[in-house]
Protein backbone atom coordinates (compact mmCIF):
# COMPACT_ATOMS: atom_id res chain seq x y z
CA UNK A 1 0.00 0.00 0.00
CA UNK A 2 1.69 3.15 -1.26
CA UNK A 3 2.36 6.18 0.49
CA UNK A 4 0.66 8.42 -1.90
CA UNK A 5 -2.66 6.83 -1.79
CA UNK A 6 -5.32 9.45 -1.17
CA UNK A 7 -7.71 9.26 1.80
CA UNK A 8 -10.20 8.47 -0.82
CA UNK A 9 -8.91 5.89 -1.80
CA UNK A 10 -7.68 4.48 1.54
CA UNK A 11 -11.74 5.03 2.56
CA UNK A 12 -12.96 3.10 -0.51
CA UNK A 13 -10.40 0.12 0.77
CA UNK A 14 -11.15 0.24 4.28
CA UNK A 15 -14.65 -0.40 2.97
CA UNK A 16 -13.84 -3.50 1.35
CA UNK A 17 -12.64 -4.96 4.61
CA UNK A 18 -9.34 -3.64 4.40
CA UNK A 19 -7.44 -3.21 8.13
CA UNK A 20 -4.45 -2.35 6.17
CA UNK A 21 -5.75 1.14 4.85
CA UNK A 22 -7.59 2.11 7.65
CA UNK A 23 -4.45 1.28 9.73
CA UNK A 24 -3.30 3.88 6.91
CA UNK A 25 -5.67 6.61 7.75
CA UNK A 26 -5.05 6.27 11.61
CA UNK A 27 -1.27 6.66 10.95
CA UNK A 28 -1.49 9.67 8.42
CA UNK A 29 -4.22 11.26 10.99
CA UNK A 30 -3.19 10.07 14.56
CA UNK A 31 -1.43 13.62 14.74
CA UNK A 32 -4.04 15.35 13.79
CA UNK A 33 -6.56 14.24 15.96
CA UNK A 34 -4.58 13.42 19.01
CA UNK A 35 -3.23 17.35 19.05
CA UNK A 36 -6.50 18.50 18.59
CA UNK A 37 -7.87 16.77 21.39
CA UNK A 38 -4.35 17.45 23.55
CA UNK A 39 -5.23 21.06 23.19
CA UNK A 40 -8.93 20.67 23.98
CA UNK A 41 -9.26 18.25 26.82
CA UNK A 42 -5.53 19.70 28.48
CA UNK A 43 -4.55 17.57 31.52
CA UNK A 44 -2.88 14.19 31.22
CA UNK A 45 -2.35 13.63 27.86
CA UNK A 46 -3.09 9.98 28.38
CA UNK A 47 -7.03 11.39 28.40
CA UNK A 48 -6.80 12.87 25.16
CA UNK A 49 -4.74 9.55 23.62
CA UNK A 50 -7.58 7.70 25.19
CA UNK A 51 -10.76 9.46 23.53
CA UNK A 52 -8.42 9.74 20.25
CA UNK A 53 -8.53 5.77 20.28
CA UNK A 54 -12.16 5.79 20.84
CA UNK A 55 -12.85 8.53 18.00
CA UNK A 56 -10.55 6.03 15.66
CA UNK A 57 -12.91 2.95 16.78
CA UNK A 58 -16.09 4.75 15.75
CA UNK A 59 -14.63 6.26 12.37
CA UNK A 60 -13.75 2.67 11.60
CA UNK A 61 -17.61 1.52 13.10
CA UNK A 62 -19.42 4.11 11.25
CA UNK A 63 -17.06 4.51 8.31
CA UNK A 64 -19.81 4.13 5.88
CA UNK A 65 -21.90 7.16 6.86
CA UNK A 66 -18.95 8.93 5.37
CA UNK A 67 -20.05 10.86 2.43
CA UNK A 68 -17.10 12.48 1.38
CA UNK A 69 -14.22 10.36 1.86
CA UNK A 70 -11.72 13.22 0.83
CA UNK A 71 -13.16 14.81 4.14
CA UNK A 72 -11.79 12.09 5.87
CA UNK A 73 -9.76 14.21 8.26
CA UNK A 74 -12.74 17.17 8.96
CA UNK A 75 -15.41 13.83 9.42
CA UNK A 76 -12.82 12.20 12.09
CA UNK A 77 -12.39 15.10 13.88
CA UNK A 78 -16.00 15.70 14.08
CA UNK A 79 -16.32 12.34 16.19
CA UNK A 80 -13.58 13.16 18.27
CA UNK A 81 -14.93 16.73 19.39
CA UNK A 82 -18.19 15.02 19.78
CA UNK A 83 -16.15 12.05 22.09
CA UNK A 84 -14.19 15.27 23.78
CA UNK A 85 -17.33 16.96 24.62
CA UNK A 86 -19.02 14.19 25.90
CA UNK A 87 -15.89 13.45 28.34
CA UNK A 88 -15.95 17.21 29.37
CA UNK A 89 -18.97 17.45 30.24
CA UNK A 90 -18.55 13.67 32.05
CA UNK A 91 -15.61 14.87 33.98
CA UNK A 92 -16.90 18.53 34.58
CA UNK A 93 -13.75 20.17 33.87
CA UNK A 94 -13.35 23.94 31.91
CA UNK A 95 -11.84 25.76 34.50
CA UNK A 96 -10.50 23.30 37.47
CA UNK A 97 -8.39 21.56 34.51
CA UNK A 98 -5.32 20.00 36.31
CA UNK A 99 -1.88 21.68 35.28
CA UNK A 100 0.17 19.38 37.73
CA UNK A 101 1.25 17.61 34.26
CA UNK A 102 3.03 20.57 32.78
CA UNK A 103 5.49 20.74 35.16
CA UNK A 104 6.68 17.14 33.23
CA UNK A 105 6.31 18.65 29.97
CA UNK A 106 9.56 20.15 28.53
CA UNK A 107 9.09 23.65 27.71
CA UNK A 108 10.39 24.92 24.22
CA UNK A 109 13.52 27.06 24.56
CA UNK A 110 12.67 30.53 24.97
CA UNK A 111 9.36 29.89 27.15
CA UNK A 112 9.09 30.28 30.83
CA UNK A 113 7.20 27.60 32.47
CA UNK A 114 4.96 30.43 33.94
CA UNK A 115 3.92 31.20 29.92
CA UNK A 116 3.13 27.13 29.79
CA UNK A 117 0.89 27.71 32.77
CA UNK A 118 -0.39 31.21 32.10
CA UNK A 119 -1.67 29.75 28.84
CA UNK A 120 -2.83 26.18 29.67
CA UNK A 121 -4.93 28.95 32.16
CA UNK A 122 -5.85 30.68 29.87
CA UNK A 123 -7.06 27.76 27.77
CA UNK A 124 -8.80 26.19 30.51
CA UNK A 125 -11.18 29.52 30.72
CA UNK A 126 -12.01 29.29 27.08
CA UNK A 127 -15.61 27.78 26.76
CA UNK A 128 -15.43 24.04 24.31
CA UNK A 129 -16.13 25.42 21.59
CA UNK A 130 -13.43 28.28 21.56
CA UNK A 131 -11.19 26.02 23.09
CA UNK A 132 -11.85 23.79 19.60
CA UNK A 133 -11.61 26.38 17.14
CA UNK A 134 -8.25 27.87 18.45
CA UNK A 135 -6.78 24.16 18.79
CA UNK A 136 -7.87 23.76 15.09
CA UNK A 137 -7.21 27.16 13.24
CA UNK A 138 -4.62 28.38 15.42
CA UNK A 139 -2.42 24.98 16.58
CA UNK A 140 -2.95 22.96 13.61
CA UNK A 141 -3.35 25.42 10.84
CA UNK A 142 -6.91 24.24 10.02
CA UNK A 143 -9.07 26.43 7.63
CA UNK A 144 -11.90 28.05 8.83
CA UNK A 145 -14.11 26.48 6.89
CA UNK A 146 -12.64 23.14 7.82
CA UNK A 147 -13.03 23.82 11.35
CA UNK A 148 -16.24 24.87 10.94
CA UNK A 149 -17.41 21.53 8.73
CA UNK A 150 -15.09 19.31 11.62
CA UNK A 151 -17.14 21.13 14.81
CA UNK A 152 -20.75 21.40 13.19
CA UNK A 153 -20.58 25.06 13.65
CA UNK A 154 -21.05 28.47 11.65
CA UNK A 155 -18.74 29.75 9.53
CA UNK A 156 -19.00 33.20 11.07
CA UNK A 157 -19.01 31.84 14.58
CA UNK A 158 -15.76 29.86 14.26
CA UNK A 159 -13.98 33.23 13.28
CA UNK A 160 -15.21 35.17 15.89
CA UNK A 161 -14.20 32.33 18.02
CA UNK A 162 -10.85 32.18 16.76
CA UNK A 163 -10.00 35.69 17.01
CA UNK A 164 -11.48 35.70 20.41
CA UNK A 165 -9.28 32.59 21.52
CA UNK A 166 -6.47 34.10 19.86
CA UNK A 167 -6.85 37.39 21.54
CA UNK A 168 -7.39 35.83 25.16
CA UNK A 169 -4.63 33.69 24.74
CA UNK A 170 -2.12 36.22 23.78
CA UNK A 171 -3.26 38.96 26.71
CA UNK A 172 -2.46 35.34 28.83
CA UNK A 173 1.05 35.26 27.22
CA UNK A 174 2.10 38.87 27.64
CA UNK A 175 0.72 40.54 24.60
CA UNK A 176 -2.25 43.02 23.72
CA UNK A 177 -5.85 41.61 23.47
CA UNK A 178 -7.15 43.78 21.43
CA UNK A 179 -6.50 41.51 18.70
CA UNK B 1 9.60 36.56 22.01
CA UNK B 2 6.91 37.56 21.27
CA UNK B 3 3.58 36.89 22.30
CA UNK B 4 2.34 35.33 18.88
CA UNK B 5 6.07 33.46 18.86
CA UNK B 6 5.58 32.12 22.52
CA UNK B 7 1.67 30.91 21.18
CA UNK B 8 3.08 29.07 18.13
CA UNK B 9 6.41 27.13 20.00
CA UNK B 10 3.71 25.83 23.31
CA UNK B 11 1.37 24.69 20.29
CA UNK B 12 4.31 23.12 18.77
CA UNK B 13 5.40 21.54 21.97
CA UNK B 14 1.93 19.63 22.76
CA UNK B 15 1.91 18.06 19.06
CA UNK B 16 2.27 14.30 18.77
CA UNK B 17 5.14 12.91 16.70
CA UNK B 18 4.27 12.34 12.99
CA UNK B 19 4.42 7.96 13.15
CA UNK B 20 3.36 6.50 16.35
CA UNK B 21 3.23 2.92 15.95
CA UNK B 22 2.12 2.15 20.20
CA UNK B 23 -0.75 4.51 19.14
CA UNK B 24 -1.81 2.40 15.88
CA UNK B 25 -1.07 -0.68 17.58
CA UNK B 26 -3.87 0.09 20.61
CA UNK B 27 -6.46 1.55 18.04
CA UNK B 28 -5.80 -1.90 16.02
CA UNK B 29 -6.32 -4.04 18.98
CA UNK B 30 -9.14 -1.93 19.57
CA UNK B 31 -10.13 -2.78 16.26
CA UNK B 32 -9.67 -6.53 16.35
CA UNK B 33 -11.98 -6.42 19.78
CA UNK B 34 -14.71 -4.79 18.35
CA UNK B 35 -14.52 -7.22 15.11
CA UNK B 36 -14.28 -9.85 17.70
CA UNK B 37 -17.69 -8.93 19.95
CA UNK B 38 -19.13 -8.22 16.63
CA UNK B 39 -18.50 -11.60 14.90
CA UNK B 40 -20.30 -13.02 18.05
CA UNK B 41 -22.55 -11.33 18.41
CA UNK B 42 -23.68 -12.10 14.48
CA UNK B 43 -23.75 -15.81 15.36
CA UNK B 44 -25.74 -15.35 18.09
CA UNK B 45 -29.18 -15.97 16.10
CA UNK B 46 -27.05 -18.67 14.27
CA UNK B 47 -26.73 -20.76 17.45
CA UNK B 48 -30.14 -20.09 19.08
CA UNK B 49 -31.52 -21.41 15.04
CA UNK B 50 -29.58 -24.68 15.21
CA UNK B 51 -30.30 -25.46 19.25
CA UNK B 52 -34.18 -24.95 18.54
CA UNK B 53 -34.01 -26.89 15.61
CA UNK B 54 -31.94 -30.10 16.77
CA UNK B 55 -34.52 -29.30 19.90
CA UNK B 56 -37.45 -29.67 17.34
CA UNK B 57 -35.54 -32.73 15.73
CA UNK B 58 -34.70 -34.46 18.98
CA UNK B 59 -37.47 -37.15 18.84
CA UNK B 60 -36.55 -38.10 15.34
CA UNK B 61 -33.06 -38.01 16.04
CA UNK B 62 -33.49 -40.07 18.85
CA UNK B 63 -35.07 -42.84 17.10
CA UNK B 64 -32.48 -42.91 14.25
CA UNK B 65 -30.06 -43.17 16.46
CA UNK B 66 -31.71 -46.14 18.41
CA UNK B 67 -31.94 -47.98 14.73
CA UNK B 68 -28.50 -47.37 13.36
CA UNK B 69 -27.37 -48.39 16.36
CA UNK B 70 -28.28 -51.86 15.88
CA UNK B 71 -26.23 -51.61 12.62
CA UNK B 72 -23.98 -50.28 13.30
CA UNK B 73 -22.44 -52.03 16.36
CA UNK B 74 -20.72 -54.74 14.87
CA UNK B 75 -19.10 -52.23 12.67
CA UNK B 76 -18.05 -49.97 15.16
CA UNK B 77 -16.92 -52.70 17.20
CA UNK B 78 -14.50 -53.82 14.85
CA UNK B 79 -13.33 -50.44 13.89
CA UNK B 80 -12.15 -49.93 17.61
CA UNK B 81 -10.14 -53.44 17.55
CA UNK B 82 -8.56 -52.64 14.64
CA UNK B 83 -7.90 -48.51 15.74
CA UNK B 84 -6.84 -50.38 19.30
CA UNK B 85 -4.38 -52.71 17.48
CA UNK B 86 -3.20 -50.19 15.23
CA UNK B 87 -1.94 -47.82 18.16
CA UNK B 88 -0.70 -50.87 19.71
CA UNK B 89 1.38 -51.90 17.04
CA UNK B 90 2.80 -47.97 16.22
CA UNK B 91 3.57 -48.21 20.03
CA UNK B 92 5.37 -51.40 20.33
CA UNK B 93 7.87 -50.77 17.03
CA UNK B 94 8.60 -47.47 18.47
CA UNK B 95 9.44 -49.15 21.49
CA UNK B 96 11.92 -51.81 20.08
CA UNK B 97 13.03 -49.61 17.78
CA UNK B 98 14.48 -46.90 19.83
CA UNK B 99 16.56 -49.97 21.64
Amino acid sequence: MGDFDTDAVLVSRALAGSDAAFSRLVERHQAAVRGFLRRLLGGGWAEADDVAQEAFLAGWASLRSLREPAGFRAWLCGIAWRKAQDRIRALRRGAARDSTWLETVETPPGVSQEDRLALAGAMADLSPDVRACVALCLADGWSHGEAALALGLPLGTVKSHVNRGRARLLNALGGSDDA
Amino acid sequence: MTPDRKLAALFAAEAPPARDLAFQAAVARRIAARRAWMTVGALVPWVIAATALLWGLSPVVAQLADSMAVALEPVAMVLVTALVAGLAARWLSRRFSAV
